[in-house]
């Protein structure tokens, strides 16, 4: 079975520590293995691996389902992209050796999230993710770069114990850990004891998951080097955290029990709540990735909303987003990191006319922002829509007016963004500065195109979205 | 086939009462006899831990006397215990050669390794006795035999930690010595099952009372319960690393063992309820947990540091006791096993960086991790399994302990067992950024080399086990399901 990808990679990447090309090898092998699943998975088959029986009753156990292999593709997919990257912008820095093995362990670690068949390995999968993030957090290792990594490990243990009190919590009132397309709690339980449970899992995921008030790690994590701002930003740490929340509401607690106990709406205002202000708090930064990280926070609460909505076609918007945020936000800070690299700006008033001398990059830069202002035929446009008509299935109407006044914010900062880059005269560039290296160029390039792709055959079958369907139907029973 | 059990704890006893001689002028064959003699014992305890797993709980009678007579051998679940002392002695074994070359003075070396024989035999004598006054024996041979291991390294700093042990170490011997001479008298018996038979039927209360009461606190003083902790730190910081190992993974285990030992003698009597006592060892280990990782985080010293957290690590298996649930319970006989495992790969691989750096606090240690990976990673790995994060040997205890605690309906704490690990997670993330991220204080650390093969191997190979314990957590769970039942039950 497949699942020898997670162990290959996990074997690959301590072994291949100093050799990048073997991590970009190592990278496509495992999206030629997920990617072989992928036909029966459309077809809703489900893989089931045990590996073994850690403790008693509860194996360390892996299922590919919709959902899981929808995540696992968006992760490995990205994974190769980031890879190319990554060499690309690390050249001549120090300690590769270490950057490379701890980046190839997360993104294997963050497959073994994706595949986890119970709760229990979700959270051992979760933690070591946690545990291999860090040496990339603080791989600057200066004394700025060790707070944001205490910061980060402050916020991500918190969470990870109040998810090991919940994952304790469902053991005991369920007996099992298994996720199910029903849920495994039941009404029975009683109110207190399934009030406790949800608010142990859903704080302990939602930090990661960057939900207000939990999202302080975030913006100073910015600190990394930015291929690690683009995973963990786009690929594993946050989308963890956000995967983790799926599988609480539709696999553990399942959409009927939540639907009698009326929690997600909760959820759902705090989610609301962590778009506007996200967004608002991203208007006020001046530099580059700082924007990027607090316009993440709010757009991870789209997936976070849509998913509380707990109706089918929310459901689709939710999944569909995990690929659409992570897509269009792995390109701008390939974008951010590209100019960073060339031209040494970080700041959003420097970048006057950098569009004219960094067509391609820009180009892609556009791209991603259109998205996410929600143009349509760009990925963006497809969360809203399918996140709309859910809530109008749900019967929420003002969560419409709350896309509209999201998409509005986007465009107010993004949009200045892209005048900036665009319409005004380049101003104190150095001459000879022009398109970044090649190797940073095309992962930036092929990511603003899956955008693209994302965005306009979202209705042919075969891609992403019939397979966020098949996640939906799975979940959902539907 | 049936004389393993006797031979296993006697064998190491005279072994090492004859070490001294065997090695006089001969030097360096003091090593190698009492790894041979380890090694046997390794294998006897492996058999007679077959045959209770295949076969269930057996006894043996000291020179065919039978048992309320004569003194009976026991080798039950818990028994198994031994295999685990024994493994752990024998990698202590090979790694304190090359340590104690340069730490002890020549003259001392045959002193170590008797002492370090007659402390297993003790040992494994503690856990197979079925005798009350075999079980005060066997404890004050592992106990001496501790006191003057703390002080072999010399110095006035360890006799004066070895007084301070020895002290804690004999008040509560009298103590233990005095309440089996009170049960001695209320039954006419020593025998542990015999006098578990005759309480039954004990009608006054206060000497039954007195005699639960005593032989609690007893053994928690010599487990290092929090409030009655206060000889641990120093002895287990002063002592030379390999004997760290010894006492912090297995030693202090000897107190709880003593306690799972006197609890079925008075789960029938009729005269006292255990119940109440459970309530108040749930509240101690609550409280050590909390409060041995909390002092370990304020601990420079990594010797000292290692030291709170086996405090912590004690309060966690006290907790699961006092739950006296089957799942807790079974939560502290794992984590009896576990924790053993983990401590011996931390204190061995921090004597190993000791050793080969002079250095001993997290600030002089900085770099470390580059200029021995091995044995970094090997703590490391000791660390995380310390913290329980799965699938380390630390997770199944914790884990257990946590579903314990609910099954009883004393969700606070699971809560205590949680924070408790997060604790320690952060003293593990300072340890990391210590070894691996600062710039080292000293130049010349980046120049300390890997430990020889000796000290090493027995480290490597623990690093694994702790990973190996917490995957394989299904074995030692079956074998102890038995005897947990017995005890759960026996309420």
């Amino acid at each position: 079975m497949s699942f020898a990808c997670a162990i290959l990679i996990f074997v690959l990447g301590r072994h291949d520590f100093w050799r990048a090309a073997l991590t970009l090898g190592a990278s496509t092998v495992k999206l030629a293995i997920v990617l072989s699943m992928l036909p029966g998975s459309l077809a809703g088959t489900v893989y089931v691996y045990e590996l073994l029986d850690f403790p008693p009753g509860i194996g360390i156990a892996f299922r590919a389902d919709g959902l899981g292999m929808f995540f696992a593709l968006v992760s490995s997919t990205l994974w190769v992209v980031t890879s190319l990257y990554a060499i690309g912008y690390m050249k001549g820095k120090h300690a590769r050796v270490r950057f490379f093995g701890f980046f190839a362990l997360c993104v294997s670690t963050t497959v073994g999230i994706a595949f986890a068949e119970n709760l229990l390995t979700l959270f051992l999968f979760y933690e070591l993710l946690t545990v291999c993030t860090y040496p990339l957090v603080i791989h600057d290792e200066t004394p700025q770069a060790l707070k944001a990594g205490r910061k980060y490990l402050a916020y991500t243990l918190s969470g990870g114990a109040l998810i090991l009190l919940g994952v304790v919590l469902v053991q005991h009132l369920a007996g099992t850990l298994t996720l199910s397309t029903s849920g495994v709690l039941s009404p029975a339980a009683g109110r207190p004891a399934l009030l406790a449970t949800f608010l142990a899992l859903v704080a302990g995921f939602g930090v990661k998951a960057a939900i207000m008030p939990l999202h302080g790690w975030l913006p100073t994590a910015m600190v990394a080097p930015t291929p690690v701002s683009a995973l963990l930003h786009a690929v594993a740490v946050v989308k963890a955290g956000v995967f983790g929340l799926l599988r609480v509401i539709y696999n553990i607690f399942g959409v009927d029990l939540l639907g009698l106990l009326d929690y997600t709406g909760w959820l759902a205002l705090f989610a609301s709540f962590t778009i506007i202000a996200g967004s608002v708090l991203a208007l006020a930064q001046s530099n580059l990735k700082l924007r990027l990280a607090y316009s993440t926070v709010s757009q991870l609460s789209y997936i976070v909303l849509a998913a509380s909505l707990l109706t089918p076609l929310a459901a689709i918007a939710a999944i569909a987003h995990i690929a659409n945020q992570a897509f269009a936000k792995i390109t701008m800070f390939f974008v951010a990191g590209a100019i960073e690299r060339t031209t040494g700006r970080t700041h959003i008033f420097e970048l006057a006319g950098i569009g004219r001398v960094m067509p391609w990059t820009m180009g892609a830069f556009t791209i991603a922002a259109l998205s996410f202002i929600g143009i349509p035929l760009f990925a963006g446009f497809v969360t809203k829509w399918f996140l709309s008509l859910g809530a109008l299935q749900a019967g929420a109407w003002w969560f419409v007016l709350l896309m509209v006044i999201s998409s509005l914010l986007n465009a107010a900062y993004w949009l200045p963004i892209l005048y900036l880059a665009w319409f005004r005269e380049p101003r104190g560039l150095p001459r000879g500065v022009h398109e970044a290296a090649a190797l940073l160029l095309v992962p930036t390039l092929i990511s603003a195109a899956y955008v693209l792709l994302l965005g306009i055959t979202s209705r042919i079958p075969g891609m992403p979205f019939s397979l966020a369907q098949a996640a939906v139907r799975f979940v959902t029973g539907i | 086939m049936s004389h393993w059990l006797p031979l296993a704890a006697f064998v190491p006893l005279v072994a090492g009462a004859l070490t001294p001689a065997m090695a006089r002028g001969r030097p360096g064959l003091a090593r190698g006899w009492a790894l041979a003699v380890t090694a046997f014992c390794t294998f006897a305890t492996a058999a007679l831990t077959r045959r209770v797993a295949l076969e269930g709980p057996f006894s043996y009678a000291m020179g065919a006397w039978a048992a309320p007579l004569g003194i009976e051998l026991r080798f039950d679940e818990f028994s198994a215990a031994s295999l685990f002392i024994c493994v752990i002695m024998l990698l202590v074994l090979v790694y304190s050669g090359p340590y104690v070359r340069r730490a002890l003075p020549a003259t001392r070396i045959d002193w170590y390794y008797s002492l370090l024989l007659i402390n297993l035999g003790g040992m494994i004598g503690f856990v197979i006795t079925g005798d009350l006054f075999n079980l005060f024996v066997f404890m004050e041979l592992v106990a001496v035999s501790s006191y003057a291991l703390v002080a072999v390294g010399g110095g006035r700093t360890a006799a004066l930690a070895a007084f301070k042990y020895l002290v804690a170490g004999a008040v509560s011997s009298v103590l233990i010595l005095f309440c089996i001479g009170v049960l001695h008298a209320l039954t006419g018996s020593l025998n542990m099952a015999d006098v578990a038979r005759r309480l039954a039927t004990v009608e006054s209360r206060p000497p039954v009372l007195l005699a639960l009461a005593g032989l609690t606190a007893g053994f928690l003083v010599k487990a290092g319960l929090f409030p009655v902790h206060v000889w641990l730190p120093d002895a287990h910081a002063i002592a030379p690393s390999p004997i760290n190992a010894v006492s912090s993974a297995l030693v202090v285990k000897l107190g709880i063992i003593g306690l799972l030992r006197i609890f079925p003698l008075f789960a029938a009597a009729g005269a006292v309820s255990l119940a109440p006592l459970f309530e108040a060892l749930a509240w101690l280990g609550a409280i050590s947990v909390l409060a041995g990782a909390f002092f370990a985080l304020f601990q420079e010293d990594i010797k000292l540091m290692l030291a709170y957290s086996t405090i912590s690590n004690i309060g966690y298996i006290v907790l699961g006791l006092g739950l006296a649930g089957e799942l807790a319970l079974t939560g502290a006989g794992v984590h009896i096993l576990n924790h053993a495992l983990i401590k011996a790969t931390l204190f061995l691989a921090a004597g190993a960086m000791i050793h080969q750096s002079g250095h001993r606090t997290l600030h002089d240690l900085r770099g470390i991790g580059r200029a021995m990976p091995w044995t970094t990673l090997a703590l490391l790995i000791g660390a995380l399994s310390i913290v329980g994060l799965p699938p380390t040997a630390g997770f199944p205890g914790k884990w257990y302990i946590a579903l314990g605690a609910l099954e009883s309906g004393r969700p606070g704490f699971a809560v205590v067992v949680l924070v408790g690990a997060l604790i320690i997670f952060i003293y593990f993330a300072r340890m990391l950024n210590a070894f691996y991220f600062r710039a080292p204080s000293h130049k010349e650390m980046l120049g300390v080399s890997e430990a020889p093969a000796s000290m090493l191997g027995p480290v490597l190979l623990l690093g694994a086990l702790c990973v190996l314990g917490g995957l394989l957590t299904h074995w030692p769970v079956a074998l102890i399901a038995p005897a947990v039942g017995r005890l759960a039950g026996g309420e």
